[in-house]
């Protein structure tokens, strides 16, 4: 219950400081944030957008965890729990995709240019949309559980490859590519601490708000499950 | 109070934001606790 609140406060306080605490040149207050070359209000994004990919890695991770955890144990509500965080993370991503194509047309001049980042996004979308397809071609519950578990277990060895590594070994436009100029991996580009503090905050939130998403969706899911169950 | 909104309209977007996370939460808050009442009600009656 009290991490519900939790939620909620943490929630509010990121919107408000990620949206109206202004940029300036030179910071002097505590609310202030640094000017970024070439971002300026832009790089306000990182509140928003930033979390719904580090979710995106999060879920796909739990849902590789839980997929282990069927093969073990053959529990279905393990399966139930892997499928919806897979489903959460699929969600995420796609928000990920869509907020940085959105920011892309403003700051790259394009929604879509295939740059190393949005290239391994889509085939990260296009890998975990092949388990939702393997999860509706396969009758029998135990089957399609074990299978993608399997195949789940086979897709998380991408997602390492495509967030981290990849767009940081190409040249690109998307903060923190090889020859990006601002320098460094993108959680360390000059923000600032009062930033750097907004910015983690964001990203507990949102953790927190997955956690929240994913425990009412498996949970929906494990009575669903049950109540056909008694039907047929 | 009007004119501070009129001239400064990145806080209208926020109090868009805010409305919209608040039924966000609203709505998720809701479907926990419908939830639970369905499990508390389920829980007697065997797999």
């Amino acid at each position: 219950m009290a991490w519900k609140i939790f939620l909620f406060v943490l929630m509010t306080l990121v919107c408000i400081a990620g949206i109206t605490f202004p940029i300036v040149e030179e910071p002097s207050k505590w609310y202030h944030f640094p000017l970024i070359p070439g971002l300026e209000e832009n790089a306000k994004i990182i509140f928003f957008h930033v979390p719904t990919s580090w979710i995106t890695v999060i879920a796909f991770l739990m849902s590789t965890l839980y997929s282990v955890r069927y093969l073990r144990k053959k529990d279905l509500d393990d399966d139930s729990k892997a499928y919806t965080a897979a489903q959460l993370g699929m969600i995420f991503c796609i928000l990920a995709t869509v907020t940085g194509a959105v920011w892309a047309k403003f700051a790259w001049g394009s929604f879509w240019s295939w740059d190393p980042r949005q290239t391994s996004i889509f085939a990260l979308l296009l890998i975990y949309g092949a388990l939702f397809a393997l999860r509706s071609a396969v009758d029998g519950e135990e089957k399609r559980a074990t299978l993608s578990s399997v195949y789940s277990i086979i897709a998380f060895v991408t997602v390492p490859f495509f967030i981290f590594i990849m767009p940081r070994i190409m040249k690109g436009l998307h903060p923190g590519s090889a020859d990006d100029t601002n320098a460094g991996p993108i959680v360390d580009f000059k923000m600032n601490s009062n930033m750097q503090v907004v910015f983690y905050l964001s990203l507990i939130a949102f953790t927190i708000l997955y956690y929240w998403m994913w425990n009412v969706g498996y949970r929906s899911h494990i009575v669903k499950e049950k109540l056909q169950k008694q039907i047929s | 109070m009007e004119q501070f909104f009129a001239d400064n309209a990145i806080y209208i977007v926020l109090v868009i934001v805010l409305i919209v996370w608040a039924g966000i939460y609203g709505y998720l808050y809701t479907l926990d606790k419908r939830l639970k009442s369905i499990e508390t009600e389920t829980k007697g009656v065997k797999k």
